[in-house]
C-alpha cells in the first residue's frame, strides 16, 4: 500500500476499535492494523463485559476520568452500534460492619437516583440466592453488562462501513521515520500515516520501547472465570460485587447478555501472554463465588477461561505522546475499566490528536449500523417470514445456542468477517454453549471452508497454525452431506 | 404465521429409538405420526458407528450401526409414518405442542401423544475443568468419531484418549487403523468404563497402554495441544502431587460420559430423575406427565442399541394406547445400584427393568426391597458398571399394594479388568 493514512490504529480490540469509530465520524482515511486473523482477539475477548457505573469510578486518575466521560457516551452508542446493554443493576456485598464504609463511599461516589443502601431483608428480596452472611449490600441501578465481543465487533463492523480499511493477521514490528509522518513497520512491509495509535493491549508497552520510549513493561495479572449453563439463569438478576480487598473488584457472580452466568476474576501474576487456567486459579474463583451465593451450582459449568490485565506499576492508564515520533500516540496499561472507558478514551484520543493538529471534520454521511437478526431471539412468526426468503433460516446448525446457517454466513461474509472458528464463535455463539462446539463441530468447518472456498484443512481455531482437521483418513469419504 | 399441523403421535428426535417408537406406534394403528430428525439423514448416533456390535441381542447377528439403521429406515418407508428430516424440535409445552423448525418453514405441531427420543450429548472439557490453555486438538470422542467415519478426517496424529467408555475405545482402535498413533488412555476410576470385549479388541489387540487411576490435569499448547500432564489420583479421584507427567500429542479425545439432552422435556414440566438425568417413567416410558413418552438415551444411558430397540417398541405402543394414568411401584436404586430403569412399575406383567451396578463385582445378588422385607433375588455370576442387568418384569412377584421399593446389588467387588 503507497497511500498515506491520516491515521493508523495499531491493535482491534475494544480500545482500537472505539478509536476507529469515533473517528470515523471525521473526514479522514483511517487504517486499522491487528496482528491476529480476526479483531477482538486479546484482552477485550476475555474479561467480565461490565460497564461500570459511576459509583465504581476512581477519582483522581486518568482511568477514573475517561470512565466518567465513557458513560455519557452510552445512549448514542447503542443507538448507531444497535446493539444493547443490559441494564442488569448491581448489589455490592458487605459483610462486616467496617465493610459499612465502603458502601457509604460508593453511594456519595455515584450520587445515583435511586442508589441505596440495603439492610440484609431488603437485599434478600432483590437476590434470594445471595448469602445469609450479610450486613448490608449497596444496590446500584445503572451497573450494566455488555457481551465484550459484541460490542468489539459491532465497533469494528461500524468503523468499516464508514470507510476504516482493516488489515487483519498483520503485526507491527517497529516504526520509521518518514520527514513529517510515521512508517508503521509490519512483517510484510510499511504502511504512512501522519498520525498514530497504539493501542496495542498487552504488546503496547514493548512498542512503546520500540519506538524509543520510556515505559515500564506491563505487567500482565491474571483472572480466571467459570461459565455456567443458561440452565443457571433467573439466579442471579444483578451483578455481584463482593466489597473489594485489595486490587482489583473482586470475585464477582454476573448474569451475562446471553443467560448464562459469569464467575470470577481472581487475580494472580503470570507470564506472558499466559491465558491457561490453573486448578488453584478456579478453585479460588469457585469459593470468591460460593461467598456471595453459597449454593453456586459450579457442577453446572460449561467452560473456564482467563484474560490478562495489562498493568503499569501505577495501575493507572497512560495515554502519551512518543518523545521520539511527535505524532505517536501511546495507550499503554488500559486495564479494567477499558472496556467501559472505550469511548471516553477514544474521545479523548480524537482531543489530543486534535490539539496537536488532526483536522476533524465531521462528515454527514455517517452510516448507522444493523445488527443481523438473532434467531434465537425472534418471534417464530418472524422465523417463518425469514425462512421463506432464505431457508438457511430454517437450518439449525448449533443446537445448544440455535444458530442457523443464515446467521453463520452473514458472520463469515459480513466484514470484517469472521475467518477462524473462535471468530465464528464470537459473532454468532456457536461453540458457546453447553456441548460446546459437540455437535455444530461437526458441520462449522466444513460450512465455513466452503463459504470462504477454503480447503477444508486450512480452517483453524484461532491462531495461524490452530487447525481443527488433521489429515484425511485412507478411506474416501462417505460422500454424506456434512452440514 | 407458522404452519400448523395435528398429530396422533409426534416422536422428537430420529435415533434408534425414534424410529423403533415411530414404527411401533403406526403398527399399533395410530393414524398421523411425525418423526421430527434434525440431522438430515435418520439414525441418530448409528451412521458414525461403523463398527460391528449391533444387534447381537435381538437378532442374534452382529450388524454395522449403518446397517442396523438402515433396517428401521426401509421398514419406515413402508409406513405411513412422516419422516421429517432437517427437522429441529425447539420447543415444547406441556399442552403437548411442539414448535420446530426446517428449510420448509416454522411449524407448530400438536399431539395426542408425544415421545422424546433425543438420544444423548457428551461431557465436555467444560465440565471437567481440565485447567491450561484452550488450543484446537480438543475432541469428544463422538466428534472426533463422526469426523474419521461421516468427514473423512482424522482428528490428529498423537493421541491421548480420557476415559475408558466405549465410544473411547472404539476410537483408539478406529485411528490406530487409520494411521494415528494413540498414545494411551487414561481412566480415572480404577476399572473399565466400556465393555471388556471392547477392551480387548481395541487396546489389548494393538498394544495400546490403559492407565487406570490417572487423569489430566492440564492442556499444554496455545494454539494447537502440544501436549498433556498425566497423574496419577487418589480413591476420590483427586491428583496425587508429584504424580504428574508430560506426555507430548497433538490430540486429546474425551470419552467421559453422556449426558441425556433432555432441554425439550425441562420445558415441558417433564419431571426428571437426578440418577438417569432423564425423565421418570413406568415399563411403558410413559413420563410423569400424561401424554409424554420417554425412550432411548434421553430416559438413560443405555449401552446397546437393541435395549434402546426393545424399550422405544413399548413407548411407540403404549403411546396410540394412552391409558390413564394410575398409582405405581417407585423404585429406588439401593446400595451397589447407579440407576434403575424404569423406576415406576404399573402391573409389572410384561416389559423389563434395566439395572446399571455401580461397581464391579462377582457373585452378586439382586434384591427387591418391599420395606423390611425381601421379597424377590437373583443370583448373576458377574456384574459391571458398563452392562446394565436386564430383568423380565413378569419373573419378579410384585406386591400387591403399591408403594416404595428399593433395588439393592451385593457382591464381591473387582479391580481392573477382569
Ligand atoms: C480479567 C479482566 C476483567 C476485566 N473486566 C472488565 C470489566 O468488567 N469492565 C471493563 O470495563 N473492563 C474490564 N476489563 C478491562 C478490559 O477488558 C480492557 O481494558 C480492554 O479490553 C482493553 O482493550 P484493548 O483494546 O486495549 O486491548 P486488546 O483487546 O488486547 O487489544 C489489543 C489488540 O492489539 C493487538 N496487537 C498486539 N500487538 C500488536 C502488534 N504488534 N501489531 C498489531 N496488533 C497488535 C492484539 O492482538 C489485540 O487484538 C477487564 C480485563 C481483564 C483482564
Ligand atoms: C460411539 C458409540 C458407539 C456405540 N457402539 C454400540 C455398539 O457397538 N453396540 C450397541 O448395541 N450400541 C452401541 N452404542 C449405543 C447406541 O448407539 C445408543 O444406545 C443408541 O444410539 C441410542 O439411541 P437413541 O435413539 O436414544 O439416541 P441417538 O442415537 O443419539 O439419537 C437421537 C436423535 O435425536 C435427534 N434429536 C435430538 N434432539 C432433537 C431435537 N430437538 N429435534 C430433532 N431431533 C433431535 C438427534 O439428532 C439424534 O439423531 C454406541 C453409541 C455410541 C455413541
Amino acid at each position: 500500500m503507497n497511500e498515506e493514512f491520516d491515521v493508523i490504529i495499531i491493535g482491534g480490540g475494544v480500545v482500537g476499535c472505539a478509536i476507529a469509530w469515533y473517528l470515523a465520524h471525521f473526514d479522514l482515511q483511517i487504517l486499522l492494523l491487528e496482528k491476529e486473523l480476526d479483531v477482538c482477539s486479546g484482552v477485550s475477548k476475555a474479561n467480565t463485559g461490565i460497564i461500570h457505573s459511576r459509583s465504581y469510578w476512581t477519582p483522581h486518575t486518568l482511568k477514573g476520568e475517561l470512565h466518567l466521560r465513557s458513560l455519557s457516551w452510552i445512549e448514542q452508542a447503542e443507538k448507531e452500534l444497535d446493539i444493547e446493554f443490559l441494564k442488569t443493576g448491581a448489589l455490592t456485598m458487605a459483610f462486616s460492619r467496617d465493610d459499612l464504609e465502603f458502601l457509604q463511599t460508593l453511594k456519595e461516589r455515584g450520587k445515583i437516583e435511586g442508589a441505596q443502601i440495603l439492610a440484609p431483608r431488603e437485599a434478600h428480596t432483590l437476590e434470594p440466592m445471595i448469602s445469609d452472611k450479610i450486613f448490608a449490600a449497596y444496590y446500584d441501578p445503572e451497573t450494566r453488562v455488555a457481551s465484550p465481543f459484541e460490542l468489539n465487533i459491532a465497533l469494528a463492523e461500524s468503523a468499516f462501513l464508514n470507510g476504516v480499511h482493516f488489515i487483519l493477521g498483520q503485526e507491527v514490528v517497529g516504526f520509521e521515520e518518514e520527514k513529517s509522518i510515521v512508517g508503521v513497520l509490519t512483517e510484510n512491509g510499511k504502511y504512512l500515516s501522519r498520525w498514530v495509535v497504539n493501542c496495542a493491549g498487552l504488546s503496547s508497552s514493548y512498542l512503546a520501547q520500540k519506538s524509543g520510549d520510556n515505559i515500564p513493561s506491563l505487567r500482565p495479572l491474571r483472572g480466571e472465570y467459570l461459565v455456567l449453563d443458561r440452565e443457571c439463569r433467573g439466579l442471579v438478576h444483578h451483578v455481584l460485587y463482593p466489597v473489594p480487598v485489595g486490587e482489583t473488584k473482586g470475585i464477582l457472580v454476573s448474569p451475562t447478555t446471553d443467560g448464562n452466568i459469569l464467575v470470577g476474576p481472581n487475580l494472580e501474576p503470570a507470564e506472558d501472554e499466559d491465558t491457561s487456567t490453573t486448578k488453584e486459579g478456579l478453585k479460588e474463583v469457585e469459593e470468591g463465588g460460593k461467598k456471595l451465593i453459597p449454593s453456586l451450582p459450579v457442577s453446572q459449568t460449561i467452560a473456564t477461561f482467563s484474560g490478562l490485565r495489562p498493568t503499569l506499576p501505577d495501575r493507572d492508564f497512560h495515554i502519551f505522546f512518543s518523545s521520539r515520533f511527535p505524532s505517536l500516540l501511546h495507550l499503554v496499561g488500559i486495564e479494567s475499566p477499558g472496556l467501559t472507558a472505550s469511548f471516553g478514551i477514544a474521545e479523548y484520543v480524537g482531543d489530543l490528536l486534535h490539539k496537536r493538529g488532526l483536522k476533524l471534520r465531521e462528515r454527514s454521511d455517517f452510516v448507522i449500523r444493523s445488527s443481523f437478526p438473532v434467531f434465537r431471539k425472534l418471534p417464530w412468526e418472524e422465523r417463518e417470514r425469514l425462512i421463506q426468503e432464505d431457508d438457511n433460516w430454517g437450518k439449525i446448525v448449533c443446537r445448544c445456542e440455535e444458530v442457523t446457517v443464515a446467521e453463520v454466513k452473514h458472520a463469515l461474509l459480513s466484514s470484517p468477517g469472521a475467518s477462524t472458528l473462535d471468530g465464528l464463535k464470537r459473532r454468532v455463539r456457536v461453540m458457546m454453549g453447553r456441548c460446546q462446539g459437540g455437535f455444530c463441530g461437526m458441520r462449522l468447518p466444513f460450512l465455513m471452508a466452503e463459504t470462504l472456498g477454503l480447503e477444508e484443512r486450512r480452517i483453524v481455531k484461532s491462531g495461524r497454525n490452530s487447525f481443527y482437521l488433521g489429515e484425511e483418513t485412507k478411506e474416501v469419504r462417505s460422500g454424506a452431506s456434512l452440514y | 404465521m407458522p404452519r400448523s399441523i395435528r398429530g396422533d403421535v409426534v416422536v422428537i428426535g430420529g435415533g434408534p429409538a425414534g424410529m423403533a417408537a415411530a414404527l411401533s406406534s403406526w403398527e399399533a394403528g395410530a393414524k398421523s405420526v411425525f418423526l421430527l430428525e434434525r440431522n438430515e439423514y435418520l439414525g441418530g448416533i448409528l451412521p458414525q458407528c461403523i463398527h460391528p456390535g449391533f444387534g447381537l441381542q435381538i437378532w442374534g447377528e452382529e450388524l454395522t450401526g449403518p446397517e442396523y439403521a438402515e433396517i428401521f429406515i426401509e421398514n419406515l418407508n413402508r409406513t405411513g409414518v412422516e419422516a421429517m428430516t432437517d427437522t429441529a424440535a425447539l420447543e415444547l409445552t406441556p399442552e403437548r405442542i411442539v414448535k420446530a423448525v426446517n428449510p420448509q418453514g416454522a411449524w407448530e405441531i400438536k399431539a395426542n401423544s408425544i415421545i422424546l427420543s433425543m438420544g444423548c450429548r457428551e461431557r465436555t472439557r467444560g465440565m471437567l475443568q481440565i485447567p491450561g490453555y484452550r488450543p484446537a486438538g480438543i475432541f469428544t470422542a463422538g466428534l472426533a468419531q463422526y469426523l474419521v467415519n461421516i468427514a473423512g478426517y482424522l482428528p490428529g496424529k498423537d493421541i491421548v484418549i480420557l476415559g475408558s467408555g466405549d465410544i473411547g475405545l472404539i476410537m483408539a482402535r478406529r485411528l490406530t487403523l487409520e494411521g494415528a498413533r494413540v498414545k494411551m488412555v487414561v481412566e480415572i476410576k480404577n476399572s473399565l468404563s466400556g465393555l471388556v470385549r471392547n477392551y480387548v479388541q481395541c487396546i489389548q489387540d494393538f498394544n495400546i497402554p490403559l492407565l487406570f487411576s490417572h487423569t489430566v490435569t492440564e492442556v499444554r499448547g496455545k494454539e494447537r495441544v502440544e501436549a498433556v500432564v498425566i497423574s496419577e489420583v487418589d480413591e476420590e479421584g483427586n491428583p496425587l502431587s508429584g504424580g504428574e507427567r508430560e506426555v507430548e500429542c497433538d490430540t486429546l479425545l474425551l470419552s467421559v460420559g453422556l449426558i441425556p439432552e433432555n432441554e425439550l422435556s425441562r420445558q415441558a414440566k417433564i419431571p426428571l430423575s437426578p440418577q438417569t438425568g432423564g425423565p421418570w417413567v413406568d415399563e411403558d416410558f410413559s413420563t410423569d406427565l400424561e401424554g409424554f413418552f420417554a425412550c432411548g438415551n434421553v430416559a438413560s444411558v443405555f449401552d446397546l442399541v437393541d435395549y434402546v430397540t426393545l424399550v422405544a417398541e413399548r413407548a411407540g405402543r403404549a403411546a396410540v394406547l394412552a391409558r390413564p394414568p394410575q398409582e405405581k411401584h417407585i423404585l429406588r436404586a439401593g446400595e451397589g445400584v447407579h440407576t434403575v430403569i424404569p423406576q415406576r412399575i404399573r402391573e409389572g406383567k410384561d416389559g423389563f427393568l434395566f439395572i446399571r451396578p455401580q461397581k464391579s463385582m462377582k457373585g452378586v445378588t439382586v434384591s427387591f426391597w418391599e420395606r423390611e422385607k425381601i421379597f424377590y433375588q437373583k443370583k448373576i455370576s458377574i456384574c459391571r458398571p458398563s452392562e446394565m442387568i436386564k430383568l423380565d418384569l413378569a419373573q419378579i412377584p410384585w406386591p400387591q399394594e403399591k408403594g416404595e421399593i428399593k433395588v439393592e446389588i451385593k457382591g464381591t467387588e473387582i479391580q481392573g479388568i477382569s
